[in-house]
């Protein structure tokens, strides 16, 4: 099954940043070997004469093309509704896409999102026509409220930007699955292992958006390829269907006809 | 006046305002290049308003560029 984005089907569940690679080289090899369709980037003031933004902006683009992909800009660094309202209307223009990763910031230790000020801007920006894909932690209701607003992917935090720590909470991100059972919910931030990506694809969720854990790897490229194939193992295994656990054994090998010597 | 543009001051001892588009002449030394977005005192002005909007003394501007971001 593809996955869905504002009617969007696209063949790979994976969404990738464009940042912390070592270099623009490997983050195109990175990107491109990962399968992704999306690439998030951002806006940002650089000197006119300052050469290497212009650089990165000719890879991405060449990236989406070769991919028939997607540019997902953000509005990271945005502590207000305003500010990200301002910042989307200006990557509209640029990228002309209106698709827009909304980020709202509350607090600068942990970056976790605002959720007074996502919601307005979240707000703001339906009635302007974008459609956001907001930035937001595992907290149930403000997913729902984002949802009522017309938000129909949301990203919740699996834990804070950057650390790599994984799902921080899995009862919290499994009910959020279960209550928007409609929603297209992809898991934002905090990503470390493939195997946390398989976890979260494990419990329903759509996709997937990372960036430290593929840029900051050892070998960025194999680690690309890696979460492609834990994405897709654990988007299998949800479809599957994955058994109950039980509070006791139970043998797997028949029991009937065992030998006398284990009859005792 | 003065105005800024990302930051950096510029004093305009002549003038009482100047269009977006004359603004952006003092910040692009070399050609203007053509993925750039701008925003005047946190307000988002569109391509098709630069030379019908005007920066006055005190005002701030702007210019984003595309950058990597995750």
């Amino acid at each position: 099954m593809p996955l869905k984005i504002y009617g969007q089907q696209l063949d790979n569940r994976l969404l990738i940043g464009s940042a912390l690679y070592p270099s623009p080289q490997v983050m195109k090899q990175a990107i491109l070997a990962s399968g992704s369709q999306v690439v998030t980037l951002s806006l940002k003031r650089q000197n006119p004469t300052e050469k290497s933004g212009q650089q990165i902006w000719r890879y991405l683009q060449e990236i989406v093309q070769q991919v028939d992909g997607h540019l997902l800009p953000n509005t990271a660094g945005c502590k207000t509704a305003k500010e990200a309202v301002t910042l989307a209307k200006m990557s509209r223009e640029i990228f002309q896409t209106d698709w827009i990763k909304l980020e709202v910031i509350g607090d600068d230790y942990n970056l976790q999102p605002d959720p007074i000020e996502l919601l307005n801007a979240a707000e703001q920006l339906i009635n302007d026509g974008f459609k956001v894909l907001p930035y937001c932690t595992d907290d149930l209701v403000i997913c729902q409220r984002l949802y009522d607003l017309g938000c129909e992917v949301i990203m919740p935090w699996a834990s804070p930007i950057g650390t790599g720590k994984g799902l921080m909470n899995p009862y919290n991100l499994e009910t959020i699955r279960l209550r928007l059972p409609d929603a297209t919910l992809i898991l934002d931030a905090g990503i470390g292992k493939p195997s946390d990506a398989c976890l979260a694809m494990e419990m329903g969720y759509d996709g997937i958006l990372l960036n430290s854990a593929v840029a900051l790897a050892d070998n960025p490229v194999l680690m690309a390829k890696a979460f492609d194939q834990a994405l897709k193992a654990g988007e299998q295994g949800y479809i599957a269907g994955v058994m109950e656990q039980r509070q006791t054994a139970h043998p797997s090998t028949p029991t009937l006809d065992t030998p006398f010597w284990h009859q005792n | 006046m003065n105005i800024h543009i990302n930051g950096k001051a510029y004093a305009l001892p002549h003038e009482n305002h100047i269009s977006v588009s004359a603004a952006l002449t003092l910040h692009f030394i070399e050609a203007q290049q053509s993925t750039f977005a701008v925003a005047l005192n946190g307000d988002f002005v569109g391509k098709a308003d630069y030379d019908s909007t005007m920066v006055k003394n005190g005002d701030s501007l702007d210019v984003l560029l595309p950058i990597q971001g995750g």
